[in-house]
């Protein structure tokens, strides 16, 4: 049972399967990634993310399944597998009492292939903490360090378990420059979040994953117009007009209020507006804070699993 | 290879930067060895102030103290009998004896050809609290004695006494306790190697390094080789110590010395490896260490003979691990009694080596 586009993929993962005590951690996961793609899995925590990836690093050995990565059987060779792939680990694991190049020079006496430290430092922007001990960094530069790490060995694929948690705005940003630089340089990344904002800017497809499953696997795109033909106009509540009204304008499909605002579902957003004018004249008022909106990711992960995802 | 240097350096550097752990496996053993030197040498463990009352008065019972004095282990004060007992409890007196009322008669009669019909006796007094000293008095009085009674028989001696294998004749107790020390800083050393260990667990750096192809073995043997870097320093400073401060210098083979060094280090090191086994995180492996360093520091003999541990703790003694380490060294380093072969010291250690690295084996998880 393979899927068509298999042979070609970085990672072919399918019906992977692990089981913690009563838990089913991750339940019958199947997808690829083709070289050069930035795939993102996006979930809760808790949603097996960080399970599904250690047993594609080789760290987790699945229940049941199989995972192909590199064409490499990982459960049979993960050592080969092991030295050709960058990882970098959800909590950033650094020696405390070594520097900055001292862990960076270790690291990459374990690998045969090699990138230099001082341009592993420059791209990480930690020229100035390179002699720092680890355990004196800040969030953000040790997470930083982490990444660095993971590109030691200059990697054909690389794994990033939540990249960017803890780290400032800032931090973010520059750490998606850095992912973007890698697209460039043809690196498949596979990356982990639970940050919608990540997933839409870097990921070029997306598995939205919760309870062990994949639930819908697409671009931005995709995932949105399969559940959300529409578009929505937004506005303050307006007294006195009612829902029976505002359904009955033009090409209305429905009508959902959220916090004292009002969302109209329209599939012609023309007609929709000018009928609410008309509307909003019949009582005198005027429409504040009127916006149009694409449904987003946020709200395909709604629809999905019916809670939000908030960091 | 170039990976396990490394990570033996960045080991080593991790290890020299902790100021914790440096305290405890270098300057903690010196501590220890200057503060037991002063101890024993203030003590004055090689004379022992000792009380002595003449009330015979006679030129025999003169003659009898000049040969306790000719010993030089021993200061005699004057005085009767209870003038003296008063000093020794005000602890100015290590003992006394008391030359009673017709020793000197008695002497001259043996010496005259008769045996006299009831043997007299020497009086000695010792504190039972202070084991060193009396059981040092009791040995040179009962010497002087029987070499008395042996010349006085006028037979030449058939049993000669060997005076070297006497505590307080060849094995100060600072050659006593340099090599304890020194076993028991290894010991330190290596069930030690517990805390960074189980750290390294808990912060997932063992995860971290397992995402590399860095092989599992290279990981143990750096830790290991790490340990015996610091090993090798740490003995090298208390023999040295040992050796300037209280003359205590290696009498036997360095090799062996340092080929015991290595066993005993990379034993306990394994040790370390069972503790960090069972210890979830480093917290634990803390309090799982210190549980298990104590017995093993007291209940080996390390500090004291075996033979002065209470029987029913004496077979304990005999299967800890770090009883033959100090046995092993003290007989090779300053020639003190053996405790069991040297063979068996080296077994001994080998059997508990193979034992923790099969239990690691079976059980060490590294996340």
């Amino acid at each position: 049972m393979r899927t068509p586009g298999a042979a070609t993929a970085v990672i072919d993962a399918q019906d992977l399967r692990k089981r913690y005590g009563p838990v089913q951690a991750v339940d019958g996961v199947s997808f690829q990634v083709e070289r050069g793609e930035v795939f993102g899995m996006l979930g809760p925590n808790g949603a097996g993310k960080t399970t599904t990836v250690e047993m594609l690093e080789g760290l987790r050995e699945p229940d049941g399944g199989q995972a192909l990565v590199l064409g490499i059987d990982v459960a049979r060779e993960p050592d080969r597998l092991k030295e050709r792939i960058g990882v970098q680990l959800q909590t950033a694991a650094l020696y405390p009492n070594l520097t900055v190049t001292e862990v960076i020079d270790l690291f990459r006496s374990f690998y045969r292939q090699r990138r230099p430290t001082r341009e592993l430092i420059a791209a990480l922007d930690l020229t100035e903490r390179k002699d720092a001990l680890t355990k004196v960094l800040s969030g953000g530069q040790r997470q930083r360090l982490s990444v660095a790490l993971a590109l030691v060995n200059d990697p054909e694929l690389i794994f990033l378990d939540e990249p960017t948690t803890g780290m400032d705005p800032a931090a973010r940003r520059s750490l998606w420059d850095l992912v973007l630089v890698l697209k460039e340089r043809g690196t498949t990344v596979l990356l982990t979040t639970h940050y919608m904002e990540e997933a839409e800017q870097l990921c070029d497809r997306i598995a939205i994953m919760d309870h062990g499953k994949i639930l819908e696997m697409g671009t931005v795109k995709e995932l949105v117009e399969r559940r959300f033909q529409e578009l929505s106009i937004r506005f303050d509540a307006l007294p006195g007009l009612e829902d029976e009204r505002l359904r009955a304008l033009p090409a209305v499909t429905r009508v959902v209020h959220e916090d004292g605002e009002v969302a109209l579902y329209t599939r012609d957003v023309a007609a929709t507006i000018g009928g609410l004018l008309e509307a909003s004249r019949e009582v005198s008022q005027e429409p504040q804070n009127l916006a149009v909106r694409r449904a987003t990711l946020e709200d395909v992960f709604l629809d999905l699993t019916g809670r939000a995802l908030r960091d | 290879m170039t990976a396990l240097r490394t990570l033996t350096i960045a080991n080593t550097r991790s290890f020299v930067r902790d100021r914790a752990a440096l305290f405890w496996t270098l300057a903690f053993p010196i501590l220890f060895v200057v503060l037991f030197g002063s101890i024993f040498s203030g003590n004055g463990a090689t004379s022992f102030q000792v009380g002595w009352a003449d009330e015979d008065g006679s030129p025999g019972a003169t003659q009898l103290r000049s040969g306790f004095a000719g010993t030089g282990i021993v200061e005699l004060t004057d005085g009767t009998r209870d003038e003296l007992l008063e000093q020794m409890r005000a602890g100015d007196l290590d003992g006394i004896v008391v030359v009673t009322d017709g020793v000197g008669e008695a002497l001259g009669a043996a010496a005259g050809g008769q045996t006299p019909s009831t043997p007299v006796s020497l009086v000695v007094f010792t504190d039972p609290s202070q084991q060193t000293q009396s059981t040092t008095i009791q040995q040179i009085v009962s010497q002087i004695v029987s070499a008395t009674n042996q010349a006085l028989s006028g037979r030449p001696p058939v049993l000669a006494l060997e005076m070297e294998s006497l505590q307080t004749d060849d094995i100060t107790p600072a050659a006593y306790f340099v090599p304890s020390i020194l076993a028991m800083a290894l010991m330190q050393l290596g069930v030690f190697a517990a805390i960074p260990l189980a750290e390294q667990r808990e912060k997932l750096i063992l995860k971290r390094l397992g995402a590399t192809p860095l092989r599992r073995w290279t990981l143990v043997g750096s830790n290991i080789l790490m340990r015996l870097v610091i090993a090798l320093v740490q003995s090298v400073l208390i023999i040295s110590i040992g050796a300037l401060l209280f003359g205590v210098t290696i009498v036997g083979s360095i090799a062996l010395t340092a080929g015991f060094i290595v066993l005993g280090a990379v034993t306990f090191t394994s040790i370390g490896y069972v503790i960090a086994s069972f210890a979830k995180t480093e917290e634990s492996a803390n309090s799982l260490t210190s549980v298990v360093q104590f017995p093993l520091m007291f209940l080996s003999g390390i500090f004291f003979p075996i033979d002065f541990m209470p029987e029913f703790l004496q077979p304990v003694a005999a299967v800890m691990p770090l009883t033959y380490l100090g046995d092993a060294l003290r007989q090779v380093m300053v020639g003190g009694a053996p405790y069991a072969p040297l063979p068996i010291d080296a077994l001994v250690l080998g059997a508990w080596l193979v034992g923790s690295f099969v239990i690691s084996a079976r059980f060490f998880r590294w996340q």
